[in-house]
């Protein structure tokens, strides 16, 4: 996980971005609303990850900071006419700022009931969000999100997201290779020891977790953009599972993992509900089947595959 | 003095001045904390153990409700043959879940064995709808219990009351098996050492399977009891099973009276601030968890993590 | 595993260039199947495929047959709202007929006025669709609570009480419905006070704590919008307690009368309920409405039907009369074609004011009572309240 890019890694970094910048091209307007919701949830996955993967915590709250970055830009846009950057800026400072303070104390705990904490305060969000009408318009949905209009275009807005969700990946990318994002596999590998060697270990969940929340609040303040519209759902425990889902689904030791872990479970729900009305039990079944054969996700499974493959077991990052 | 009182708060208000309010609100919160606490007892049992925390309990009480309808109003059943009947349903499916899924991943991470719960939810969601389709049903008291009983200080209906009762003999019952037989200490035993338990000779796989089987029939029998005031509907389960971990985890998990104490505040919590503060009930629930995490995350009769995790 | 995505992209690229026969007539259906939703999202369904089915058989319209194209909303408005988008851009359908609670009707309404897609809300009932959110693509073939809440006040005057409590689930549409009925008896019963307001949140439990505070508060009256289960766990709590035969009436919106409600709480249906429904399976006063029920019945297997098919199958009467009259399926033609269109539909005739593009959708409003020949609770007498305000 903290190896570099390999070879093979940056030609299919390079693969990817080109692709993306090549979609609204050769797609579709279908293709390129997909394309933006799927990059704003790889980046809401990829955001989960630094919790669970790389600080060792579940965070069953995460869909708070979501909420928080999509709610505040969506109001600051709308009803105080504030400018894009200005309102996307505090969007995403609101749900920083917020989990700096559940970081805070949600760092003192581990395992489930760090995960219950987070959850708990997710639920407060969400209250605030269903109570304060006047504001967030409750359950009604805060809908019809005025969007600058230089945004206000299919093609436009997808670029942007592709800037934006790029740049995340990237920052993240460094922060997790840098000697933090070391001493943050350390403290999850083991508390105990981290600590002896000198890594203050709550401060460092701190912040992994306040980082986290940034770049939620980003994919946040993406998404209520791209629906035009800010629910409650949004910060509802459900949500928060989903993202989870998403990014055990694509394996939480893999930077990569989440991305596609976010891609995949998208393109899941979205064609089994295009069929069938039982999605949930293709999705269940499909869970199983990862769970009970790929214990270390869909990234696992590919290394091990590139592994028999190849006859050595080193492909780490070129996912 | 309450004057002021009615301004800020009528409810509070009327709590002070009318005792006999007063007590009916302490009713309630008994009689809902009882219902829960029996649901919230299998959930924390398991995880005690199998240290499981199990989304599929409530699904599994949803299948209690059900199974009590189908039981008790289509085949006309009585009431408690059908409440039997329920328990005994989910004992069968959780005995076949354990076996074939659960066992597959007692060595994995916490996380994998949270996943496979939610896929249990997700796909007993479906089954629930194929066996029941998707009709509101509505099950009746059993004839005794339909009405109101005389406290002396006021009318309180009987079933209720029967839940009052029915949430200690539960409470009792599941501390002797713990306390006084030889399950229970195995199963003691196995939340803390099972290696050592295995190399003295005792079949923990069976242990855990008990352990999984009697959780779920609490379950199954909570949702029975529940179904004749809350009727079985699809979707039922989403909300009940957030109640039950803030129940446990405030009772402190794997704790027994942790949890009856828990559902017990839980219901307080729940029914006397929604009298006073009556435009906040959605957080009251994560209030008193939030607290509780602050002051004693363990919770209040858990024990610290052990090893500074 | 850039496999896995680039094969998943591929193929919903393929799905999308999938022919898309300019013949057929695309219709959307968005309604909750899975979850809690499902109870009316099935059968509301049924209803929607029933009709198309219909119009179909007899040749479609202008010989183009109608196909369906369904996605369930889990209840989700922003799944709703990705659903709708997804269906216009990718399916390329020429409405979207459906929605369920408030926040999806106003999600998929924003979708619809963005794609320029008309949008026909068959259930949804929030006063916002045809207000404050209107555009000219929105249609509703539902009631709204406005209708609603005024009905219950004429129902209040009409009851004698002078004390009314009022309980309404904590959400959007509890909130509009006790302000429409405010203003209904702002109109048409000043002299009534609401001595008690109480918001239980949506899908609780326990109601006890609520059900004692409205039998100290002194009350005549009950008035509520506690809909499907909520109503039952309510009832079902509050009989014990000898609550509805301390009243005079409980007045109730929601469609607590409707068969799915009455006919499976059988004996437990709480006494002095006056109650409304969209329709009844038992009432043919509406001609054609027999035929139309028998038809349901046998779709469903039961003589007794639920009153949620017929209102996804008025959505889709409409929009089928709009396509008829304009010639086509283009949207802005057919929206001229609906507005102030009539229709004779199984529950009554209905026509869509031109100004706010709502339908005059009344509803079949009476008490709860026991009759011969019925094992459980039916509206008698069944009066038709229209949908006039005045």
């Amino acid at each position: 996980m903290t190896a570099p890019l390999t070879a093979f890694g940056k030609v299919a970094c390079l693969v990817i971005l080109l692709a993306l910048l090549a979609l609204p091209v050769i797609g579709s307007d279908y293709l390129i609303d997909i394309g933006t919701e799927m990059l704003i949830f790889a980046l809401f996955a990829l955001s989960l990850n630094l919790i669970i993967g790389y600080s060792g915590n579940v965070s069953f709250g995460h869909a708070a900071y979501f909420a928080i970055g999509g709610y505040v830009n969506a109001i600051l846009l709308t009803t105080y006419g504030w400018p894009l950057l200005p309102a996307f800026v505090t969007g995403v400072l609101a749900a920083t700022l917020t989990a700096a303070v559940v970081a805070y104390f949600c760092t003192r705990l581990t395992d489930i009931y760090f995960a219950m904490l987070t959850l708990a305060f997710s639920m407060l969000v969400w209250a605030i969000a269903f109570k304060w009408r006047s504001v967030t318009h409750g359950d009604d949905g805060f809908v019809g999100v005025t969007v600058p209009a230089l945004l206000d275009d299919r093609m436009r807005f997808y670029y942007f997201t592709v800037i934006i969700v790029v740049a995340s990946i990237a920052v993240l990318w460094v922060i997790t290779h840098s000697a933090f994002g070391r001493s943050l596999v350390a403290v999850r590998e083991n508390l105990g020891r981290a600590g002896f060697i000198g890594i203050h270990t709550r401060r460092m969940r701190w912040q992994a977790f306040v980082v986290a929340g940034f770049f939620a609040g980003v994919a946040g303040a993406l998404f209520g953009m791209l629906i035009k519209g800010m629910y409650v759902e949004s910060a509802f425990w459900t949500q928060s599972a989903q993202v989870l889902i998403m990014t055990l689904l694509g394996g939480i030791y893999s930077f990569f993992g989440p991305i596609i872990g976010a891609a995949v479970l998208f393109m899941l729900e979205r064609l089994t509900n295009e069929y069938t009305e039982y999605w949930p039990t293709v999705l269940g079944v499909i869970l199983l089947v990862i769970l009970l054969f790929l214990p270390d996700g869909l990234v696992g499974l590919g290394k091990r595959l590139t592994a028999k493959a190849k006859g050595k077991d080193k492909t780490e990052g070129a996912t | 003095m309450i004057d002021l009182i009615r301004d800020l708060s009528p409810g509070l208000a009327t709590l002070l001045t009318n005792p006999q309010f007063a007590f009916i609100q302490l009713m309630n919160s008994i009689s809902q904390g009882m219902n829960l606490f029996i649901i919230a007892a299998g959930l924390s049992l398991i995880f005690g153990v199998l240290k499981v925390i199990n989304f599929a309990h409530g699904v599994f009480y949803m299948f209690g409700a059900y199974v009590m309808y189908s039981v008790s109003q289509e085949f006309g059943a009585p009431f408690w043959l059908g409440a039997l009947a329920a328990a005994g349903a989910l004992g069968l499916i959780a005995l076949l879940i354990e076996r074939t899924l659960f066992r597959q991943i007692y060595e994995a991470e916490h996380l994998m064995q949270l996943l496979l719960t939610f896929a249990i939810v997700l796909i007993m969601g479906d089954v629930a709808k194929i066996i029941w389709g998707t009709d509101q049903y509505s099950v009746s008291y059993p004839a005794s219990m339909s009405g109101a009983t005389d406290l002396g200080v006021t009318f309180y209906p009987t079933y209720r009351l029967m839940l009052c009762l029915i949430g200690p003999v539960i409470l009792i019952l599941l501390y002797w098996f713990a306390e006084r037989t030889r399950w229970g200490r195995m199963t003691r035993a196995a939340t803390q050492d099972r290696e050592m338990l295995a190399a003295l000779g005792v079949n923990v796989p069976v242990i855990y399977t008990s352990v999984f089987v009697i959780g779920s029939m609490l379950a199954g029998f909570g949702g029975a009891l529940a179904s004749p005031f809350s009727s079985p509907v699809p979707g039922m389960d989403a909300t009940l099973i957030v109640d039950c971990f803030v129940i446990v985890i405030v009772g402190g998990l794997g704790s027994l009276w942790g949890s009856f104490v828990g559902a017990l505040l839980y219901g307080l919590v729940f029914n006397f601030g929604s009298v006073i503060f009556p435009n906040a009930q959605d957080i009251f629930a994560f209030m008193l968890l939030l607290i509780v995490l602050l002051i004693r995350p363990w919770g209040l009769f858990g024990k610290p993590e052990a090893g500074g995790h | 595993m850039k496999r896995i995505i680039f094969s998943a992209v591929a193929s919903t690229a393929l799905l999308a260039a999938s022919g898309v026969s300019a013949q057929e007539i695309r219709v959307g259906a968005l309604y909750p199947t899975s979850g809690g939703g499902a109870i009316y999202g099935g059968p509301a369904m049924e209803g929607h495929n029933m009709a198309v089915e219909e119009i179909n058989a007899a040749g479609g319209i202008n010989g183009r047959m109608l196909v369906t194209v369904a996605r369930d909303t889990k209840l989700n408005p922003a799944t709703a709202a990705s659903a709708a988008k997804e269906m216009i851009t990718k399916d390329k359908v020429d409405v979207i007929i459906g929605g369920l609670s408030s926040a999806v009707g106003l999600a998929v309404s924003e979708v619809a006025r963005q794609e320029g897609v008309i949008y026909i809300a068959t259930i949804p009932k929030t006063i916002q669709l045809t207000t404050t959110k209107l555009h000219p693509y929105v249609f509703r073939t539902a009631s709204h609570t406005d209708f609603e809440g005024d009905a219950m006040a004429q129902l209040v005057k009409q009851s004698g009480g002078t004390k009314v409590c009022d309980i309404q689930p904590d959400y959007a549409y509890g909130h509009d419905l006790a302000a429409g009925l405010k203003a209904g008896l702002a109109r048409h019963a000043p002299e009534v006070k609401v001595v008690a307001d109480l918001r239980p949140k949506l899908g609780a439990t326990d109601y006890n704590v609520f059900i004692t505070q409205i039998m100290g508060a002194g009350c005549d009256v009950v008035t509520s919008g506690l809909w499907g289960s909520n109503f039952v766990n309510f009832a079902q709590q509050a009989s014990p307690f000898g609550l509805f035969n301390q009243i005079k009436a409980y007045i109730s919106g929601g469609e607590v009368a409707s068969h799915e409600i009455a006919g499976k709480m059988g004996d437990d249906y709480p006494p002095n309920v006056i109650s409304n429904t969209y329709e009844l399976w038992y009432d043919h006063s509406v001609p054609g409405h027999q035929e139309f029920q028998e038809k349901v019945a046998a779709r469903s297997g039961t003589k007794e039907t639920a009153m949620w098919p017929v209102l996804a199958y008025i959505g889709v009467q409409f929009y089928a009369e709009a396509v008829r009259k304009s010639g086509g399926t283009n949207s802005d033609a057919n929206v001229k074609a609906l507005e102030g269109m009539t229709l004779m539909t199984p529950v009554g005739e209905r026509t869509i004011n031109p100004a706010d593009h709502q339908a005059n959708t009344g509803q079949f409003w009476g008490p709860m009572v026991k009759r011969e020949g019925f094992a459980y609770k039916v509206m008698h007498p069944v009066t038709y309240i229209p949908a006039e305000i005045k």
